[in-house]
């Protein structure tokens, strides 16, 4: 409840807070109902079937964005990537946030030879060049679950998290409240819990929006250079089939066109999120206006 | 409760980058006692960087200390039982120097107080406790109304810091260790603060380590004084003994160092800053870090 207010409080302290908050909230508002779109979409079969209706047709009022080169419906194809891609999103997000918080608290907290190891840990995954790693790793899943993609993005992004967050606990664990918790008899895992935890709350938000971007243009990255795994369609699997087929000379430009448009806007709302909290968190940033 | 703290022969060293033996020496070989009856003030003073708030947190468990042990009814207080910790704890309470940095920005004022309530079981129902919270305020001249249910931010530094005498009000531990929790209090509110503490000692029987480097404060309490400096401590006595007869040079040149309340004398005799640096070079301002984790 008190978290909840305080959440409140920090939106109407940010503009840009706030702004990309609505983004992201209609996107995903959009994704949740992705399921009901298609079937308005398909009138009773399923639009995106291979062979549902004749190949590329041109946006029309039958087909808002066309068809594409099996006559799969393109309006109810990005309904459903864009779900997949912040479903994606959510799941490298939040294992990469939860396993960043718990190493970073490990570590921040308890400080010592666990904070050595762990940090050399950190510091090794974090100087590992990524991309190459995806590419690899992308090779050998081939018809993989969304969820497992998710999770392999996740490996390399929770490092990222690790890092901002025990910076802050370094810096917040001698705050002399935390000495005062101490004496009044807390214990380790309450004064994380309690005292430091509603503290970090934005570093938190910021972990989860980096490591949720990073994951969905992880993704797109390498389905753009056709390396992507399998049996995962999400936007960048969209656009990569735009630019195989040369569906742009085919008039087909929706295709092409309107996922990297949500991609971009979902770009600028995680990183309005961000932003807005880096202000919010730290007043230097903030304007002359104050709070 | 237990009727001595002891510190005897505490040491604590930090590592530290850049200094010739890669650690420095907070506190050096420290032994003092504290007796909680009577009830006493023992002030102790020492420039910046001297190892004041070092003792503090090493008497109040914060810091385990690299060598020595500190003594509560004798026993170390790293190695208590349950039951015996229980009791240290509500026996021996601090009073921190920042009335901003002490309290969790997040949370209102009150908590500090409900959250002493409930660790120590002062209350059993909630009415009661509330009742001991506004007795406490009362016991500091805080209107209850003004401060329950505010913020931090909301509440002045002197109004913040009785804040934290009520909560020792709430729980009346026989040692308060308070690490200069006046310093950043203007002079008017700084008596008032002191004069809470005198209040303490005679109506309650709490004995009091302050820890100042202000000598016009140390005059103004009385009792007892310890100097220190670079973590030893090089005198100890009653106030008036120690500020007419100092026995070590450094008490003396600590002494000279302040201007005298008498208009007549201020500023007499200048000392040098260099002066003040042989007898006590500073510790090397180093990047340090603890040597063992602060647990
Ligand atoms: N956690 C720590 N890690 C490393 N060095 C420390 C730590 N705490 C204190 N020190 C060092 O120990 C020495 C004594 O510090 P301490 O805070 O006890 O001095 P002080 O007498 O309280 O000074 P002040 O009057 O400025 O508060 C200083 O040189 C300080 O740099
Ligand atoms: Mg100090």
């Amino acid at each position: 409840m008190r978290i909840l207010t305080a959440v409140l409080r920090t939106i109407r302290n940010s503009r840009r807070l706030a702004a990309g908050l609505i983004i992201l909230g209609v996107m995903v508002l959009l994704a949740l109902f992705s399921p009901v779109i298609v079937n308005a979409i398909g009138g009773g079969k399923d639009p995106i079937e291979v062979a549902a209706y004749e190949k590329w047709l041109v946006p029309g009022p039958g087909h808002l964005l066309g068809t594409d080169q099996f006559g799969r419906d393109v309006f109810a194809m990005v309904m459903k990537a864009l779900s997949v891609s912040l479903q994606i999103g959510a799941i490298a997000g939040i294992i990469s946030t939860v396993a960043g918080v718990i190493v970073a608290f490990v570590a921040g907290y308890k400080g010592g030879w666990i904070d050595g190891i762990l940090s050399t840990f950190t510091g090794i995954l974090l100087v590992i060049p990524t991309f190459p790693l995806l590419i690899a790793l992308s090779a050998y899943a081939k018809n993989v679950s969304l969820f497992q993609v998710g999770v392999m993005i996740s490996i390399f992004s929770w490092p990222f998290a690790a890092k901002t967050i025990r910076s802050q606990v370094l810096s917040l664990r001698t705050r002399p409240y935390v000495d005062l918790a101490r004496v009044s008899k807390a214990r380790d895992l309450e004064i994380i819990v309690t005292e430091l935890l509603p503290n970090l709350l934005p570093f938190i938000g910021v972990g989860f929006a980096s490591s949720a971007l990073g994951a969905i243009f992880g993704l797109v990255g390498l389905e753009v250079i056709g390396l992507g795994p399998g049996g995962v369609v999400d936007l960048g699997q969209i656009i990569y089939n735009a630019i195989t087929t040369g569906a742009l000379t085919l008039g087909a430009w929706p295709m092409f066109v309107v996922p990297i448009v949500l991609l971009t806007l979902l770009f600028a709302a995680l990183n309005m999120v961000n932003i807005g909290l880096e202000e919010v968190y730290n007043p230097r940033l903030r304007g002359v206006a104050g709070e | 409760m237990k009727s001595e703290l002891e510190l005897r022969g505490v040491q604590q060293r930090f590592h530290a980058r850049g200094v010739a033996d890669g650690y420095i020496t907070a506190v050096d070989d420290v032994s003092f006692s504290l007796a909680a009856s009577p009830p006493q003030i023992v002030s102790l003073v020492g420039q910046s960087g001297s190892g004041k708030s070092t003792i503090a947190r090493n008497v109040l468990g914060l810091q385990k200390p690299t060598a020595g042990s500190v003594l509560y009814g004798g026993k170390d207080i790293f190695k208590l039982s349950r039951a015996e910790y229980d009791e240290y704890r509500r026996d021996v309470q601090p009073v921190f120097q920042d009335p901003y940095a002490i309290f969790n920005p997040f949370y209102r004022v009150d908590r500090v107080l409900w959250k002493a309530l409930k660790k120590f079981k002062l209350a059993d129902t909630r009415a009661k406790g509330l009742e001991l919270i506004e007795e406490s305020l009362r016991a500091v001249r805080l209107e209850p109304e003004n401060v329950l249910g505010r913020y931090p931010h909301q509440l002045s530094g002197g109004q913040r810091q009785r804040i934290m005498l009520a909560r020792v009000h709430m729980l009346r531990p026989s040692f308060i260790i308070a690490d200069e929790p006046v310093s950043m209090l203007d002079a008017q509110v700084r008596k008032h603060f002191l004069d809470i503490l005198l209040d303490f000692q005679t109506k309650h029987g709490m004995t009091t380590l302050f820890i100042t480097h202000d000598l016009s404060t140390v005059y103004y309490l009385g009792g007892e004084v310890m100097v220190i400096t670079k973590g030893q401590i090089v005198e100890r006595g009653p106030v008036s003994t120690v500020m007419h007869e100092p026995s070590h040079p450094y008490t003396k040149l600590l002494l000279d160092s302040i201007p005298q309340p008498d208009p007549d004398q201020r500023w007499t005799s200048r000392i040098a800053v260099d002066e003040l640096e042989r007898v006590d070079d500073a510790n090397p301002a180093a990047d340090t870090k603890p040597e063992a984790p602060i647990l």
